[in-house]
């Protein structure tokens, strides 16, 4: 197997959390009734899905999976810059453990 | 420092975890059948095995419980604890899948459940009322 195919698996996982900010924001103002926003972030998912898909045929699922940790800062910040949210310095520390996690677990693959 | 969760909430980020987990292995177990062949070979898997749809079915039921408890509360609170879940996921792919869990990989696993501790120690809005949402967000 050659060393770029996993760069790709790495490449589309990375893709997929930028989409799932967005997602996740659509999905929360749905959760306040507005069924349009619903249909908007399950249309994203969908096309999430099936990059997601796609990747896993290049990365192990125990590699992909943790690597998705960085839609945890792509809905951090959408949820702080289009919902309002107040996020504070302790859980921007919680943010980036989780993203070094997911960098750790990278060096993986 | 955080207030307790309502037990609703912490039922419903239990919940999530438990799919997201079902998830991740279903789709996984789907993924390494159906992409060995081409275009046809996936439609015609599609057509003739439970697997994707055993997956819809589990996601659907994963943005219902979501959106339930989205409407309680905040999302950049709600979906960091949601990576706990990476243990049972890493640990059942190690069993299920035979994959390899490398030492860096179980290092990376701890720091992001520190994390996912520090989170849940922040301050969150749970429960609350729709109309405190800034008005300038509405559609």
């Amino acid at each position: 197997m050659s060393s770029a195919v996993p760069l790709v698996g790495v490449l589309l996982v990375v893709v997929c959390c930028a989409i799932e900010g967005f997602a996740q924001v659509f999905y929360k103002k749905g959760a306040r009734g507005r069924r349009r926003f619903v249909v908007y972030g399950t249309s994203l998912f969908a096309l999430e899905a099936v990059l997601y898909t796609v990747a896993l045929r290049y990365l192990d699922l125990s590699t992909a999976y943790p690597l998705g940790s960085l839609s945890f800062v792509s809905v951090t910040l959408l949820s702080q810059w289009l919902l309002r949210e107040r996020v504070t310095p302790t859980r921007w520390v919680g943010i980036l453990l989780i993203l070094a996690g997911a960098a750790l677990v990278v060096m993986h693959a | 420092m955080s207030r307790p969760l309502p037990m609703r909430v912490l039922l419903g980020l239990a919940v999530a975890l438990l799919l997201d987990t079902l998830v991740q292995l279903s789709w996984k177990w789907t993924a390494s059948g159906l992409l060995d062949g081409g275009a046809h070979d996936i439609i015609m898997a599609v057509l003739h095995r439970p697997y994707p749809l055993v997956v819809i079915a589990l996601m659907i039921l994963q943005m219902i419980n979501w959106l339930k408890l989205l409407a309680h509360v905040d999302l950049s609170f709600a979906q960091p604890i949601t990576a706990l879940s990476y243990i049972s996921v890493c640990l059942l792919s190690v069993l299920l899948f035979a994959e390899d869990l490398g030492r860096y990989q179980i290092i990376g696993i701890g720091c992001i459940i520190v994390g996912v501790w520090f989170v849940s120690r922040t301050e969150h809005r749970s429960d609350d009322p729709v109309a405190a949402m800034p008005r300038e967000l509405e559609p």
